[in-house]
């Protein structure tokens, strides 16, 4: 069946808040209710039409004016697949730190859910209520923030050792060093480390085209 | 030894000695099976038949750090891994060398940019002796880089001094405890 | 097992036990990379277990968001190092599917034979160092000669021994020498009577047949309820391979071969010596499906020439979203790429088969014995890079 097929089996199962489907992504899918999802996805797995037996796959994807949340399920006896997805909506200044949106979990329906899960919950923040065990599971357990967010600062350090590029090495510092200057806080979403600029071989008096400052080192 | 390193006067018999021993050390090296990622499979190649590392002495790999004289680092050092790697050459018993295998752990590599836990080369943990560029370096590349090793260890003053007083010694070799001593 | 009811707490009262938590740590010989593992143990019998991941998490993901598209397909190789070209292909066709242009013919059919090479090398791989898991030393040597003809074979076209960075949107790379085809075909000669020795030092070895057979069973029921996919699931009896079913390049339409799935041979239906010899056969098919591609392959382009010329500024496939699966030697790559219209994507997930596959281990290792545990985890043929991206 095609997803058109699949969709139309699925607004047809009873369950409510499933959305139309949307075609104009390269990729069809529905966007269905959270509070709904659990009975949508439990429709297609168990629906003997449908049999999803199998979750591929768990993202959660920041967007300006929402959280979704995209699952991919897929069928092996009827070689078919389709995306669901779930959106919270961003409440008004919603950022990095404060929000945290929630969404039902699936672990119950397959245990493949349970580490997809708990990865989104570390490097996006989405809270998966109802998983047995949602804790970091890429990153350490004491990292503070979560990577994937848009407004996410990078750290200098981690459990004392050193992420920065012109760290002073661990070996190498006394008990009496003065303590490093601070420096300005970094931004969000700005690289760790630019490349110098490419310097020109041929002499500008020459008249040759020199490479301009922040083309970057063969950027594609 | 340790009491007797670095006290000696550099004459030609503690010379003679100190090439004795480091020609022992340099044509044994017996490195530490540990792997991280992607370099580790060329590390492997390096052992397999193709590429003999045997036939240079360092073909017996340990696999606690405790008996191993040399940790070839090869593969991404994250902040998880990194507290692991500084334990496992804390382990080991002097003397123990290091080499960086790969553009990771050399300088950042490919996730110097946008790496948000990466340490941006294990030189910042771990006192490394020997760098081997690359992504992965070529087997022939890492067994340059044993064989340059060796020649540092053949060079090495074992007894002869090599500071002019003991607290310039102790300032140079002496390693503090991570974050203890940092202040940062 | 037997093994449990040897000694129980009732009949030997006068024994005061503890549990032992034992740890397999980052750093191990047969941990297959940086893999740690908590283990609660009654003896030897492992109890409980936790994995611990992440040791080798290189924030591909963030990467992807910052950096172009054709600059993150050598971080793909990085994901899983052992089968590169496979993965490639696997964000290439993601790629190609946003911006809705299709490789030429010819750099459909190289794909094909690169990536099945790629998958010679990376079984080749498992069935090494699962010998050394187990014990037997010599398969890796074996393993490695021929993992090197592969690598000089890959290295012409590419330019790079193991990370190739060869199969990028809208075709190939670079193309091949005239005189590399019949290379490959004479490797395949050679690969199909090292393959029959193989199988005399470590398939039909009682000793391996005894560390494997019937350990770390997995029901095909569990199997998909965890995801996993790849010679792990077709080990539990389920015949599903995507080159077959759902055929992400077409030439695998075209081509004839088998899909080889685990049948209980020497033990229950699901158990190590099944996927482990899932991946021996799946060698075999990898060496037809390179011998019929390498007669198919026409002249012609090697890379989309809209595209060669597009590559002179970013691509910028416009908004969308598309998920490709492609089927690596480990199981399924899935990548989930969300694009706004600009130069990087909004969003680039990349689902790791050994990711989910390796989620099975904490169900899999309880009741079994430590030995058996290291069986377990090199059946599921893992590699980090992947799992933890």
């Amino acid at each position: 069946m095609n997803e058109a097929t699949l969709h139309a089996r699925l607004a047809g199962s009873g369950v409510a808040g499933i959305g139309a489907l949307d075609t104009s992504a390269k990729d069809p899918f529905v966007v269905v209710e959270a509070d709904t999802l659990l009975a949508a996805l439990a429709f297609l797995r168990d629906d003997p039409q449908c049999r999803m037996e199998m979750l591929h796959n768990v993202t959660a994807v920041e967007r300006p004016e929402a959280m979704e949340v995209v699952y991919h399920v897929c069928s092996l006896t009827h070689h078919h697949s389709l995306t669901v997805k779930v959106r919270v909506p961003r409440p008004e200044g919603g950022t990095h730190a404060s929000w945290i949106p929630e969404v039902p979990s699936v672990a119950g329906l397959w245990a493949a859910a349970n580490w997809h899960e708990r990865e989104q919950w570390d490097l996006l923040g989405v809270r998966f209520t109802g998983h047995p065990d949602l804790r970091r599971i890429l990153l350490p357990q004491e990292w503070i923030g979560h990577p994937l967010r848009k407004d996410y600062v990078y750290p200098t350090e981690h459990g004392g050792m050193p992420l920065e590029l012109d760290a002073v090495p661990l070996y190498e510092r006394r008990a009496g060093d003065p303590a490093p200057e601070p420096k300005p806080p970094r931004e969000a979403g700005t690289p760790l480390f630019q490349p110098p600029a490419p310097f020109s071989t041929r002499p500008e008096a020459a008249g040759g085209k020199t490479a301009e400052p922040g083309q970057g080192g063969g950027e594609h | 030894m340790g009491v007797l390193n670095n006290t000696l006067p550099d004459i030609a018999p503690v010379k003679a000695v100190d090439g004795l021993i480091g020609w022992g050390r340099g044509s044994s090296i017996w490195p530490m099976t540990f792997g991280i990622a992607c370099c580790a499979i060329e590390m492997m190649a390096v052992y397999a038949a193709t590429f003999d590392l045997d036939r240079f002495g360092a073909g017996v790999p340990r696999a606690t750090p405790r008996q191993s004289d040399l940790i070839i680092v090869p593969g991404t050092v994250n902040a998880k891994m990194a507290v692991r790697v500084k334990r496992l050459y804390d382990q080991m018993a002097e003397p123990r060398y290091v080499i960086a295998m790969g553009a990771c752990v050399c300088g950042g590599g490919p996730y110097v940019k946008w790496g948000y836990n990466t340490v941006k080369g294990v030189h910042k943990i771990i006192p490394v002796d020997i760098f081997v560029p690359g992504c992965p370096p070529r087997p022939e590349a890492l067994m340059d880089g044993i064989l340059k090793l060796k020649e540092k260890i053949t060079r090495e003053a074992v007894f002869a001094r090599r500071a002019a007083t003991a607290a310039d010694m102790e300032a140079r070799y002496v390693q503090r405890p991570v974050g203890g001593g940092a202040g940062a | 097992m037997e093994a449990l009811e040897l000694y129980t707490v009732d009949e030997r009262a006068d024994l005061y036990t503890e549990e032992l938590r034992l740890n397999l740590g980052p750093q191990h010989p047969s941990t297959h990379g940086v893999l740690r593992v908590e283990l609660r143990m009654d003896g030897e019998i492992i109890t409980g277990s936790r994995c611990d991941i992440g040791y080798l998490h290189r924030c591909a993901e963030k990467i992807g968001e910052n950096v172009s598209y054709l600059q993150f397909t050598p971080y793909t190789d990085r994901m899983d190092y052992l089968a590169a070209c496979n993965s490639e292909l696997a964000w290439s066709l993601t790629v190609e599917k946003l911006l809705g242009v299709e490789a030429p013919e010819r750099a459909q059919w190289l794909r094909v034979i690169v990536c099945e090479l790629n998958r010679i090398a990376s079984h080749l791989i498992a069935f090494g160092t699962y010998g050394i898991d187990m014990g037997a030393n010599t398969p890796f040597f074996y393993a490695f000669r021929e993992r090197e003809s592969i690598m000089a074979l890959l290295e012409r076209p590419s330019g790079a021994r193991m990370l190739y960075n060869y199969v990028r949107p809208g075709g190939v790379a670079h193309d091949i020498d005239q005189a590399w085809l019949p290379d490959v075909l004479a490797f395949c000669d050679e690969f199909e009577r090292r393959w029959a020795e193989y199988n005399q030092i470590l398939t039909t070895n009682k000793i391996f047949i005894g560390r494997t057979a019937n350990v770390g069973v997995l029901p095909r029921e569990m199997a998909l309820a965890w995801g996993c996919t790849g010679p792990v699931l077709r080990g539990s009896g389920v015949k599903w391979d995507l080159r077959r079913d759902v055929p992400y390049l077409w030439p695998y339409e075209e081509i004839e071969f088998d899909v080889p799935v685990g049948e209980g041979t020497h033990g229950t239906l699901g158990d190590c010596w099944d996927r482990y010899w899932v991946r021996m056969r799946e060698m075999m098919e990898s060496v037809r499906i390179i011998r019929q591609a390498c007669a198919r392959v026409p002249s012609g382009d090697f890379m989309d020439k809209n595209l060669v010329r597009q590559y002179k500024t970013p691509l910028k496939p416009g908004k969308g979203e598309a998920y490709m699966r492609c089927e690596n030697p480990r199981g399924e790559l899935g990548f989930y790429v969300v694009s706004e219209g600009g130069t990087s994507p909004l969003r680039c997930r990349a689902r790791g088969p050994s990711f989910c596959n390796l989620s099975v281990l904490d169900a899999l290792l309880p009741g079994c014995m430590i030995a058996d545990g290291v069986a377990i985890i090199g059946s599921l043929d893992i590699v980090l890079g992947e799992v933890d991206r």
